[in-house]
């Protein structure tokens, strides 16, 4: 991709036209400033955003937010929406780690408070909440037991105590996405998943404290509970082997099928099928089983953080109690309603890296966030700051209610690895008083502030394009590693 | 640190987000037995780190060479999360674009430095070139 193909619409929005290449269905627009356009002409990741472009039953773009990375198949940050129901579903523009995601907790603490306790506390969360490659927690469940999982999500973390009733009610979805079919699961992403609910993984999941370092919209971070100096608490993971298992199942079926309804496809890793076709709807059901697999997830990770929260401050601090405030999916696809060219229209709006937005009034958001907008959650690279933002009536007229999901990629794993040694990021984040558990100084490397784009400059232009507004800034105080 | 074979047959492809190998085989049994060490070294660090007191047998069928190619690793991707093994060597004895039988030769490591999530078809086609049958293949991780 070069310069020359795309034309800027707006100083924060870029357009490659459908004419682009004979294959394109739709133009594909990605949101940039001049310096994060220059980082995605980097790496493939523009190719993958016009190979998106392509698939059947595309509506309006394809679309990309500023941390745009190169990915497999579509781009990460990639947003697609297709026809209901004659469009196409593809289990790639979901991706493997289906209902990857974003959670934030609010305490009534101040850093000062937890200031003595930090240390025990940072090893605590590392103790308490299983993490690392290959690390099964303390919820060991059979077939018949994860099926429960699947059809309840986070309501079978409240049913057993491990979740209260506004955990439900301020998670997307209410922490259960309506028509999972464990029957279309694999026995083999049940085997996976037998020890993995209430567990973190490894690569870039994290659970991380961090303090409120500064609030541009107040109306919505008291909303929120949000106020300057505040200790909250970030978890970022998904549906660990679960839906990394169902995707490869449907990746491979959907092979084999792909000819027959007449699809060609510039890479065979964005294979889908017509939504209304037995393998779309199958598919369908089974993504929806693990979605709720992952709030479970993130629901039983809350439940180990409080826990830490009470065996290391309980009897030092007036109020050691943890509460939600929102959590957010980042790899998913849902069928919505969006206007399109003037007309309201159901559309299966995929995700994949970029995080649901919906503005003001949306009836599916909880009453307590209806009139400011959903909570956008955008957890920045280790070390550096994250956002909580919300949904604008901007994200739902230009990006199908969607907007960035973190910081994006700009170095590969390997260069980073060879680049940064682990035990040196640590003493260097140590050093700003951060405190890091890692599982892996390797991992840890991986995951280097300098392999990442900077945040702060993708939320100004999330912002400036107004397709989310900044509410709250949050920096680091400890983090876990998987 | 990852200790990568880097040789010619085996060889770590820069990607902003993943891992991805390139593989070279005179076949493809050849090509589908250096997957399977390339991607032990991604799941292990150092091959040589793993027993060999374990072997596992496989029949698969698939729908062409790259999908098998897929099946195979994905077989291994699969033990690796549900057992902790890794299998650096593959005895396949026979390897068609539509079916393969053969066997892997691994053990448990002390410790399984990299996750693979899944392997991927992104960009995936087996070519011929001079040097023998070559792919590159992309992990997510």
């Amino acid at each position: 991709m070069k310069s020359s193909d795309f034309k800027r619409i707006n100083p924060y929005l870029y357009e490659i036209p459908a004419a682009h290449r004979p294959d394109m269905r739709v133009p594909a627009r990605f949101y940039a400033d001049a310096e994060l356009l220059q980082q995605a002409l980097g790496d493939k990741s523009l190719d993958q955003l016009a190979n998106s472009a392509t698939l059947p039953g595309i509506v309006a773009y394809a679309l990309a937010m500023p941390d745009i990375h190169q990915g497999y198949g579509f781009p990460i940050g990639g947003v697609v929406a297709t026809r209901v129901p004659d469009g196409v579903i593809s289990p790639g523009g979901v991706g493997y780690d289906i209902n990857c995601g974003v959670r934030l907790l609010g305490t009534r603490l101040s850093r000062a408070d937890i200031a003595p306790y930090l240390d025990e506390l940072a090893t605590q969360l590392q103790r308490n909440c299983p993490h690392g490659v290959g690390r099964g927690g303390e919820f060991v469940l059979n077939r018949k037991q994860l099926e429960d999982v699947v059809r309840k999500g986070a309501g079978w973390a409240l049913e057993r105590g491990y979740a209260t009733p506004i955990d439900l009610e301020l998670t997307e979805e209410n922490g259960r996405i309506e028509g999972a079919d464990p029957a279309k699961i694999s026995a083999r992403a049940y085997e996976r998943a037998r020890d993995q609910l209430g567990t973190l993984g490894s690569g870039n999941h994290f659970i991380e404290l961090d303090v409120v370092d500064d609030i541009f919209d107040e109306t919505a971070a008291t909303r929120m509970g949000l106020f300057p100096g505040q200790i909250v608490a970030q978890i970022h993971c998904g549906s660990r082997g679960f839906g990394h298992q169902v995707c490869t199942d449907y990746v491979a079926r959907f092979q084999r099928v792909v000819h027959q309804y007449g699809i060609v496809l510039p890479d065979r890793e964005l294979v889908c099928a017509p939504l209304s076709s037995p393998e779309g709807q199958d598919y369908l059901a089974a993504m929806k089983g693990a979605a709720n697999f992952a709030f479970a997830n993130r629901q039983l990770l809350t439940h180990l953080i409080r826990r830490s929260f009470d065996d290391v401050l309980a009897g030092k601090v007036d109020d050691p109690s943890v509460y939600q405030i929102y959590d957010i999916a980042h790899n998913m696809a849902k069928i919505e309603e969006h206007e399109v060219d003037g007309k309201r229209v159901r559309v299966c709006v995929h995700r994949k890296g970029a995080t649901r937005a919906f503005g003001p009034g949306s009836a599916v958001l909880p009453d307590v966030y209806r009139d400011i907008g959903q909570p956008v959650l955008v957890p920045g690279s280790m070390g550096t700051a994250s956002w909580v933002l919300v949904g604008t009536e901007g994200s739902m007229a230009q990006s199908f209610g969607s907007t960035c999901h973190g910081a994006g990629r700009v170095m590969s794993r390997s260069r980073a690895k060879r680049e940064v040694q682990g035990d040196e990021l640590r003493r260097g984040l140590e050093s700003r008083g951060i405190r890091v558990r890692a599982g892996s100084l390797s991992g840890l490397a991986e995951e280097a502030p300098q392999a990442y784009k900077d945040v702060d400059r993708v939320i100004e232009v999330v912002h400036g394009a107004g397709i989310a507004r900044k509410v709250a800034r949050l920096v680091p105080v400890a983090v876990v590693k998987g | 640190m990852m200790d990568a074979p880097e040789d010619d047959d085996i060889r770590i492809v820069e990607h902003t987000a993943d891992w991805a190998l390139r593989l070279r085989g005179d076949d493809l049994k050849a090509l589908f037995a250096r997957a399977a060490e390339g991607m032990a070294y991604l799941l292990a660090g150092d091959t040589s780190v793993v027993p060999r007191d374990l072997s596992r047998d496989l029949t698969l069928e698939a729908y062409d060479a790259e999908e098998m190619l897929v099946l195979f690793l994905g077989e291994l991707v699969y033990w690796a999360e549900r057992d902790g093994l890794v299998f650096p060597v593959a005895d396949l004895r026979d390897v068609t674009p539509t079916r393969l039988v053969g066997t892997v030769s691994g053990g448990r490591p002390a410790e399984i430095q990299k996750h693979i999530k899944a392997v991927t078809y992104h960009d995936l086609a087996i070519r011929q070139t001079e040097a023998g049958l070559e792919v590159t293949v992309v992990f997510d991780v």
